[in-house]
């Protein structure tokens, strides 16, 4: 009886030490985040790359152990652009206790508004539509707004045009995501910005614009500023091109300059359009890797490091993803190194507090991101690009448009 | 008529009444009362996550709107392709209230059921407007004129500022005895509301089919100058047919702009159209368990697919372009395959498991 006493002790005891042996020495917290986008549908060639980019930077944060023995873990789901599968995603989310959401387009975050702000999370939407920042206090978009984006694109043309006032037409989406802006560069122009906005045009599905194009001409217009994606617009200078009506320079009299905000252009634009593309001017606020600097050379270690095909490293909406799990892995960062506990409202907190000297410069914009409890737009500086030579090329510096609120 | 009230096995009917009874026996009274109380009692003994209690009250929105679809298409033989314009109009009618008096006005938040009627009713008269076609025209014809319907609301939708141009108007949370309805109980609530509407709708329905009004439906579809002949007026049948189907629809528009606390352009395409023919479809035409089994069938189909593709996620590198082809390929093949091997849907496999049933230990 005494060995078998003796026995079962030791087998306890060496399961006990087994156990303490095989327990790591410190299990580290684990954060959730997750993103909910369209991967197909309408507008996936923009949100499969951007998922990408999500997707590889956190596990580039886990892999290199940037949050020391905590880990980010941020499930991606498919939407397909409807706002009603959002919504379910974003419950499932959050009974998987999320501290912070990635959201996608214009229509879900609107829906969703009421409750980012009822359940008090942070959510970093793909959609910079200022209508967004309404009646919202939780939403951070990433970089400047589709608004600040025309009027920026305005006053570039307004600095550049030369002869009397620049005459412009406004190229958009049938959509809030292409409405959104026209009212503020109206604004801008009753402000005080010389220029006259001739005709909005919503396009519909069209494969011929020819017809728009003649009337455009017939009413002297220069410039058009387009707000939609990528498709219409690559329709839209294929056929200028055909008519022979794109201007060789910026502002070529008698001849249309295209412009567009941050989803018109992108090496997509160049490969739908093809030559049609050249002389198209571009803004975001994003750097690109046709410009190469630290930012676009990190971008492209991330795809070479997880295997992404050229397009996909090369892309402006993977560098989109990036940013956006950039600046949320920075916030918990800044929470731990602050000795808090990172939940929603201390992620809250320090996003609101990401200004000044406490600015987050990721790299792969050209401007800091900075929010406040007042701003909750992040990079508020643009880049001008041109299509030169199959490429976009940066034109000129970094700016803040002045007529932007 | 059999001795045995409870378990009774063939038809022994000696009245026409008898024969239109709901229930033919006790047994089958009981059942339906106790998978009702079943239905009622037990989110308060399980508790289900917001993600799937919106799953569910999104199956029994979609049962409201098909029932009317199927009393249209199913019963009438008048097929709709712009069941989904109807119910944005009722989610609308809610969404304009909304936007004009204020989202948050006692109308929409207190006298929600005012509105639900309300919404019903505006949904009425626009399908009854949809429906005057219905008496030149017939089959594809019809259906081209319903689709012209889709088309006309999504483009009005999209280009009137009343409308907000498709953006989500935003509704208020709604007032119950106890209090506003809290974030944490609005899908449970919204849960007992709907099944409560399915319910009533039901048996309203099945009521309607054992009056001469259903009854004139049913005459019409199989041929309508034979029901002309036969006293019926065909038009007015047609007609209220289309009204009805706008009414159901119209209630199920305003439950889903309750439940999503909003109404945007999105949830009322042409492709949620085809998607509730789908249903109808697949649940069995001209069956009013059809549009129960229907959308069930459906919305967890399209559940099991996107959690199928998911858990293939782990294991293929290119996971997110199964996505792109195995919902479209399974909506698909689901319709074909039922056209071909089942046309009459779901509901004939209940039928058959009933009649089973009822007869075990018998075969006939």
């Amino acid at each position: 009886m005494k060995k078998r006493h003796a026995f079962m002790m030791q087998v306890v005891l060496a399961v006990i030490v087994c156990a303490a042996l095989a327990a790591p020495s410190h299990a580290g917290q684990v954060y959730k985040l997750a993103l909910s986008l369209a991967i197909t549908g309408p507008t996936s060639d923009a949100g499969n790359p951007y998922s990408k980019g999500v997707e590889d930077y956190i596990r580039y944060v886990n892999d290199t152990k940037l949050l020391g023995d905590d880990t980010v873990d941020c499930p991606i789901r498919d939407d397909q652009y409807q706002t009603d599968i959002t919504k379910r995603n974003f419950e499932d989310f959050l009974s998987e206790g999320i501290v912070l959401y990635l959201n996608y387009s214009t229509g879900s975050t609107l829906a969703l508004k009421r409750d980012f702000d009822e359940e008090k999370i942070p959510t970093i939407p793909a959609s910079f539509h200022a209508g967004n920042l309404v009646d919202s206090k939780y939403i951070f978009l990433p970089i400047a707004t589709y608004s600040s984006q025309c009027i920026g694109l305005a006053e570039y043309i307004v600095a550049n045009h030369k002869g009397g006032t620049p005459q412009v037409a406004m190229f958009i989406h049938p959509s809030a995501f292409g409405r959104g802006p026209v009212e503020d560069v109206q604004n801008a122009v009753k402000s005080g910005l010389k220029m006259d906005i001739v005709e909005v045009v919503e396009h519909g599905k069209d494969l011929d614009n020819t017809a728009t194009l003649q009337r455009l001409l017939s009413k002297n217009v220069q410039y058009v500023i387009c707000q939609t994606v990528q498709s219409p617009v690559a329709t839209l200078i294929k056929d200028a091109q055909r008519l022979g009506v794109t201007a060789k320079t910026f502002g070529e009299a008698g001849k249309l300059t295209f412009t567009g905000a941050h989803y018109t252009g992108g090496n997509d634009l160049i490969d739908l359009a093809g030559s049609a593309a050249e002389g198209f001017f571009w803004t975001t606020s994003y750097t690109l890797t046709s410009e190469p600097g630290p930012g676009t050379d990190f971008q492209l270690m991330l795809a070479k490091k997880y295997s992404r095909d050229e397009k996909t490293a090369n892309s402006h909406n993977y560098t989109n993803g990036m940013m956006v799990a950039q600046v949320a892995v920075e916030a918990i960062r800044r929470v731990k190194a602050e000795g808090g506990k990172v939940t929603r409202e201390s992620l809250y907190k320090t996003l609101n507090a990401m200004n000044g000297a406490n600015s987050y410069s990721p790299g792969n914009t050209v401007g800091p991101v900075t929010y406040s409890p007042t701003d909750h737009a992040g990079v508020d500086t643009l880049q001008i690009y041109s299509v030169q030579s199959g490429v976009f090329k940066a034109v000129g510096k970094p700016f803040i448009p002045k007529f932007a609120k | 008529m059999s001795a045995n009230r409870w378990l009774a096995t063939g038809n022994f009917f000696s009245t026409y009444r008898e024969e239109q009874r709901i229930f033919f026996t006790h047994l089958d009274r009981l059942v339906f009362a106790v998978f009702i109380a079943v239905l009622f009692i037990w989110p308060l003994v399980y508790e289900v996550s917001n993600k799937y209690m919106l799953v569910l009250d999104n199956i029994l929105i979609a049962m409201v709107a098909i029932i009317g679809l199927n009393l249209v298409t199913g019963f009438a033989g008048l097929i709709s392709i712009g069941h989904a314009a109807f119910v944005g109009v009722g989610a609308y009618t809610l969404a304009v209230f909304a936007r004009t008096i204020g989202d948050s006005h006692v109308l929409i938040t207190h006298a929600w059921p005012l509105m639900l009627v309300l919404s019903g009713a505006v949904g009425a008269v626009f399908g009854a407007f949809v429906g005057l076609p219905a008496l030149r025209l017939k089959h594809l014809y019809l259906a081209i004129a319903t689709l012209s319907f889709q088309m006309i609301f999504q483009w009005t939708i999209n280009f009137l500022p009343l409308f907000n141009q498709g953006q989500t108007i935003p509704i208020g949370r709604v007032y119950w005895l106890t209090g506003m309805v809290s974030r944490g109980d609005h899908y449970l609530f919204w849960y007992y509301v709907i099944l409560t509407i399915v319910i009533l709708f039901g048996l309203a329905v099945r009521n309607l089919l054992r009056s001469r009004y259903g009854r004139s439906l049913v005459a019409v579809r199989d041929n309508d100058r034979a029901a002309d002949a036969m006293g019926m007026n065909p038009g007015l049948t047609k007609v209220y047919a289309f009204a009805l189907a706008g009414f159901f629809a119209g209630v199920a528009g305003a439950l889903h702009a309750y439940l999503y606390r909003g109404a945007g352009i999105e949830s009322f395409t042409l492709s949620q159209s085809i998607s509730y023919l789908a249903m109808a479809i697949v649940g069995g035409l001209g069956t009013l368990t059809g549009s129960f089994w229907g959308p069930a069938a459906i919305r967890i189909l399209d559940l099991q697919v996107e959690n199928l593709v998911e858990w293939s996620a782990q294991f293929l590198p290119a996971n997110m372009n199964l996505a792109t082809a195995l919902k479209p390929l399974t909506f698909g093949l689901v319709i074909v395959l039922f056209l071909m091997f089942e046309p009459r849907g779901i509901a004939n496999w209940w039928r058959i498991c009933r009649s089973y049933v009822k007869l075990w230990p018998f075969r006939y």
